[in-house]
């Protein structure tokens, strides 16, 4: 009997010892790097090196995943690799972005260095959905003016031109009025850190992602990219569709608090561009909604607001100027200038020191724009690449009130017919 | 021919010993690979670049794995590191001097900053010629 026990156990030993060594024949080599960004070793590429880089402003070589994703960085196993990643798929997410895109060096800097995206980008409009949240409440007579109070999260800023220091985190179990309420439940979901609805012209991701992170095709004929959610792509690249993710899909029912989605589902870019409802210019629909829209208006500027409409200030008169008036310039003559570093992001124009490019109200570079020597104008799409030349109002036929910059005043004469 | 059987004893002895022999020998290489693992080695800070002949007066030569740029002079040989002082990216060298891909930083040929973001100049690496007449860089 002691013998067959024996013959039992040496078996299992060895069994024991195989399955060990079959387990580790599976565990791939790995596959090392040490970003010179952090100086430590990280295994991720051992599985992930076919992945596209990022972006020009992040290397792999120099950044490595960790310092973004988080994650274990000298797990084999992907379970366990994975399992302190940050946001996900999408470490921009704003409930993580801080520990992701933020630092000093990095995206949480200085209004000076131009490199406080992240705080910008949580107290825009697009991120607290203050406006909306304050119009619904003043609609149905829950607050007294249309000033905003609460936010998709609660945040605080130091100081605001607006006067607006501090929002409340948006509760709707909170709310008494069953509009109110209703709104809370079936309506917040084009915010930044929403969840996209279903579908695929709804697809992105939420943070910085949403708008960075191309989901959508440049346009609805385009092969370029099919819409997808499994992208590994920062860009300041962004095409309308990108932004019709949420902007023009559909409209609000207040009626019956509800989100009505656009039914129409147009290929082509000037019916798609713009709900059928719209009336719009020729440049509105040819150009991307970026090529004009600031990262200011976009992103915030730092300061809390109550409505989109305190922080939109491009109007045509931005570009165009007005019959007295030529839209404004600035001659780059400061090798820091903010146009050189945005356009190096995107380098569809080759800017020199000692051009002229147009500047909004602001100052804000347009800086994919150039003043030509002629008394013209040009403007390079940022998503599409397509040189766009145009003339100032001043010294044309336009007998425009340049006060008057409503778009249904310029569409008066300069409207496209679908 | 000799008609010796294998009795039950016998076999089961030598089976166990043929198994534990196995699980033994298997268990001296499992310890044997844990004994040599490899740790990842430590970055370099000294590189031999071969004989100083190699890099005639007048030669600008990007090292790539270090990365840097060596400069041979009537002064004599000197080196700048083409790590980005902003977040460590590979600056190109040109002949204005220095660029960075990744942010825009430019630097002059002395590796001063003439443009941001990158606030503090391109690092100058010591440069020795050994005895025996090899160039040696530290990035140390």
């Amino acid at each position: 009997m002691r013998r067959y026990f024996l013959l039992a156990a040496s078996f299992s030993l060895l069994l024991s010892l195989l399955t060990a060594a079959w387990q580790e024949s599976l565990r791939p080599k790995p596959i090392a790097l040490t970003p010179p960004l952090t100086g430590q070793v990280e295994y991720c590429l051992t599985c992930h090196s076919d992945l596209p880089q990022i972006s020009n402003s992040h290397p792999v070589q120099t950044f490595g995943c960790v310092v973004c994703h988080g994650g274990e960085r000298l797990a084999l196993n992907a379970n366990l690799a994975h399992s302190t990643m940050r946001g996900g798929k999408n470490p921009s997410d704003f409930s993580v972005v801080q520990a992701s895109c933020g630092g000093a060096n990095c995206h949480s800097g200085t209004a000076e260095s131009y490199s406080n995206h992240i705080q910008r980008a949580t107290t825009s409009i697009q991120a607290t959905y203050a406006g909306a949240i304050a119009s619904i409440r003043y609609t149905f007579g829950v607050q007294a003016d249309l000033k905003a109070r609460l936010g998709i999260f609660a945040i605080q800023v130091p100081q605001s031109t607006s006067g607006i220091t501090a929002l409340e985190a948006f509760d709707p179990a909170q709310e008494t009025n069953p509009f109110v309420q209703a709104f809370g439940q079936t309506c917040l979901t084009c915010h930044l850190s929403a969840l996209p609805l279903p579908g695929s012209v709804y697809i992105r991701f939420t943070g910085c992602s949403a708008c960075h992170t191309p989901t959508q095709s440049p346009d609805r004929t385009s092969t370029e990219q099919v819409q997808s959610n499994n992208i590994h792509k920062l860009t300041t690249s962004i095409a309308y569709t990108q932004c019709d993710s949420c902007h023009n899909r559909g409209n609000y029912d207040l009626r019956n608090m509800t989100f009505e989605l656009r039914q129409d589902l147009p290929a082509d870019r000037l019916h798609d561009f713009y709900q059928p409802i719209a009336q719009f210019t020729s440049c509105e629909w040819k150009l991307d909604c970026v090529d004009c829209h600031t990262r200011t208006e976009a992103m915030g500027d730092g300061n809390l607001y109550s409505t989109k409409k305190d922080i939109q200030y491009i109007q045509c008169k931005t570009c165009h100027g007005t019959l007295t008036d030529l839209p404004q310039t600035r001659t780059l003559t400061d090798p820091n200038d903010l146009a050189f570093r945005l356009a190096l992001l995107n380098p569809v124009v080759d800017l020199k020191l000692g051009d002229t490019i147009l500047v909004t109200e602001k100052g804000e570079p347009l800086w994919n724009t150039l003043a030509l020597p002629d008394g013209t104008y040009q403007l390079v799409g940022k998503v599409t690449r397509q040189v766009f030349l145009f003339k100032p109002v001043r010294g044309s036929g336009c007998t425009q009130n340049g006060v008057d910059q409503s778009s249904a005043y310029c569409h008066t004469c300069h409207s496209v017919e679908r | 021919m000799s008609n010796r059987t294998l009795s039950r004893r016998d076999f089961l002895k030598l089976a166990s010993a043929a198994i534990l022999t196995a699980s033994g020998l298997l268990g001296l290489e499992g310890l044997f690979r844990f004994l040599n693992t490899q740790t990842e080695p430590l970055a370099l800070t000294d590189f031999d670049l071969g004989p100083a002949s190699n890099y005639p007066p007048g030669a600008r030569t990007v090292l790539p794995d270090i990365p840097a740029l060596l400069v041979h002079t009537e002064s004599g040989f000197s080196a700048i590191s083409l790590v980005c002082t902003h977040l460590g990216c590979t600056v190109e060298s040109k002949p204005e001097g220095f660029a960075c891909p990744c942010h825009g930083s430019r630097f002059n040929p002395q590796g001063k900053v003439t443009r941001g973001p990158a606030n503090k100049p391109l690092h100058t690496l010591r440069v020795e010629v050994t005895n025996d007449d090899h160039l040696h860089v530290h990035t140390d």
